[in-house]
């Protein structure tokens, strides 16, 4: 279903019944707030997690500020409930932070890094494990393989300048 | 070639499957809901060239192409959300698909791309490794967006993170009986999981099958949201186990089964909830080594072809409720040999 005004995806759908004739109304989240039918209109998914943000009340912050790929301001994410793009997350972090804590409990990654994610994250990722599984050997008493990872550890520390 | 849905697995008696399923997206374009359909036209190019030759194996099925009733019908055979069912008839959503059906790449859902690997019984280590290599294959062609500190970046700020859906479809008909479903849902929902219906979000369960999920994926990694859904499935199981037991000693119970098996093997009308109702009845039976000669392998794939989409792309014809249960009923007959 696409926006009666715009032709992009309709995200609201307005049904109105005057003197027993029904008119449709398909819209986009822009043109839906543009014509007054914003997040007031039931509880839909996206309201639901629009309202995890917790900036859009404040009407008075100036949102004057928008992602450089995709042009969403901070404001048309909080409403959505949705980001426009990844680099949103990156444009928007402090302003996002609050509502992603209140969802994870957590803001930091922990798990599986992406391939073109920045190699000193990686190397510093290897390195906890490795430091980890050394607390390990040593509980452990296996001395060996103590020896073996601080050699590992060593290793990555010298290849990288890695000190942490 | 043998679906994955066509064997049992480790478990098998109360876990039905095991799904691990990746939401990713490609760094500087727009997430499906503001994509323009050129950028959707451009992922799906980009996606299909990643399988080529040495993928030849899988489906790439444009979304356009596929009718209602049979996007209905990969619903029902989990390749696809009910969501992304919606779509049929659409440009801009396209389906890989493996031919086991074990590995399913939607491009298009929520966010640019969903890989899901699906196993029968209870097997995580093997789908999340499987899961894995295929993130890292797409990952080495499409480069997915990725933040040091908020990990996947997702369009839904609730993925962020691993990206990480993990789940396992259970069989809880005793559970169920004894009114403790609620219960286990309050439970699981305290430590970051969820238990729902048959087809994930917003579904009602069936045939007391309920699906169980990780929610939280933001600041715990993948092994460790596993290890927490191993631990809790696992308790589930040993208590559904227990709970079976009881209930086995009970004339009526024994009664019910066969009853439920006399009704599968001569029903000329049989409705999805009917049906549902009873398959799961007598799963549990042979679960518990009642009904002799029989076989959980043929009652899962019973499960997933009795239902109505399904029955529908069979008949390669709409048919309305009374002629879809007929049909229903037929294929059941045929299918149920116990």
């Amino acid at each position: 279903m696409y926006c009666d005004y715009c032709g992009k995806q309709a995200t609201t759908h307005v049904k109105k019944t005057i003197n027993g004739q029904t008119t449709e109304l398909h819209l986009c989240p822009q043109c839906a707030a543009e014509h007054g039918f914003g997040s007031a209109f039931g509880l839909d998914l996206g309201d639901f997690w629009g309202s995890l943000f917790s900036e859009p009340t404040k009407k008075s912050i100036a949102d004057t500020v928008r992602c450089e790929d995709c042009g969403r301001s901070f404001r048309e994410i909080a409403e959505l409930g949705k980001a426009g793009c990844p680099t949103c997350y990156r444009t928007f972090y402090d302003r996002l932070l609050p509502s992603i804590h209140r969802i994870h409990g957590k803001t930091q990654h922990t798990g599986k890094v992406a391939d073109k994610a920045d190699d000193s994250l990686k190397k510093k990722r290897e390195l906890q494990t490795l430091r980890e599984e050394l607390e390990r050997c040593i509980t452990a008493q296996e001395y060996e393989k103590c020896a073996e990872l601080r050699d590992k550890i060593q290793q990555l520390e010298e290849k990288g300048g890695e000190t942490a | 070639m043998t679906k994955w849905y066509e064997k049992s697995g480790t478990d098998g008696d109360v876990v039905i499957s095991t799904r691990i399923r990746l939401a990713r997206n490609v760094n500087h374009v727009p997430f499906p809901a503001a994509m323009t359909s050129e950028q959707k036209e451009d992922i799906i190019n980009k996606v299909f060239a990643a399988f080529p030759d040495e993928n030849g194996a899988f489906s790439c099925v444009r979304m356009e192409t596929v009718s209602p009733r049979e996007a209905l019908s990969m619903v029902e055979r989990h390749l696809i959300s009910p969501d992304f069912a919606n779509g049929a008839g659409e440009t801009g959503k396209a389906l890989l698909l493996s031919p086991d059906e074990s590995v399913s790449i939607m491009v298009g859902e929520e966010d640019h791309l969903r890989i899901q690997v699906m196993r029968a019984g209870l097997d995580f280590d093997s789908i999340y490794e499987e899961a894995n290599c295929w993130d890292d294959f797409l990952d080495s062609r499409l480069h997915f967006a990725f933040d040091d500190r908020l990990g996947y970046l997702t369009q839904c700020p609730t993925n962020l993170g691993t990206g990480m859906r993990a789940s396992v479809m259970l069989h809880l008909p005793a559970l169920q009986e004894h009114g403790i479903i609620q219960q286990l849902a309050n439970t699981v929902s305290k430590l970051g999981l969820t238990i729902r219906g048959m087809y994930g979000e917003g579904s009602r369960s069936e045939g007391a099958l309920y699906q169980l999920s990780n929610q939280v994926t933001l600041g715990l990694t993948e092994q460790e949201a596993i290890e927490n859904l191993k631990s809790i499935a696992g308790q589930i199981i040993k208590e559904e186990r227990q709970y079976r037991e009881k209930m086995r000693s009970l004339p009526a119970f024994e009664d019910r089964v066969f009853r439920a098996l006399g009704v599968l093997q001569n029903a000329r009308l049989l409705s999805g909830k009917e049906f549902m109702s009873l398959v799961s009845q007598v799963r549990m039976g042979i679960a518990l080594g009642m009904i002799p000669n029989g076989n959980l392998d043929r009652i899962n794939r019973l499960i997933i072809e009795a239902q109505a989409a399904n029955i529908l792309c069979r008949a390669e014809q709409d048919l309305d409720a009374a002629a879809r249960d007929s049909h229903r009923a037929a294929f059941v007959r045929d299918n149920i040999i116990c």
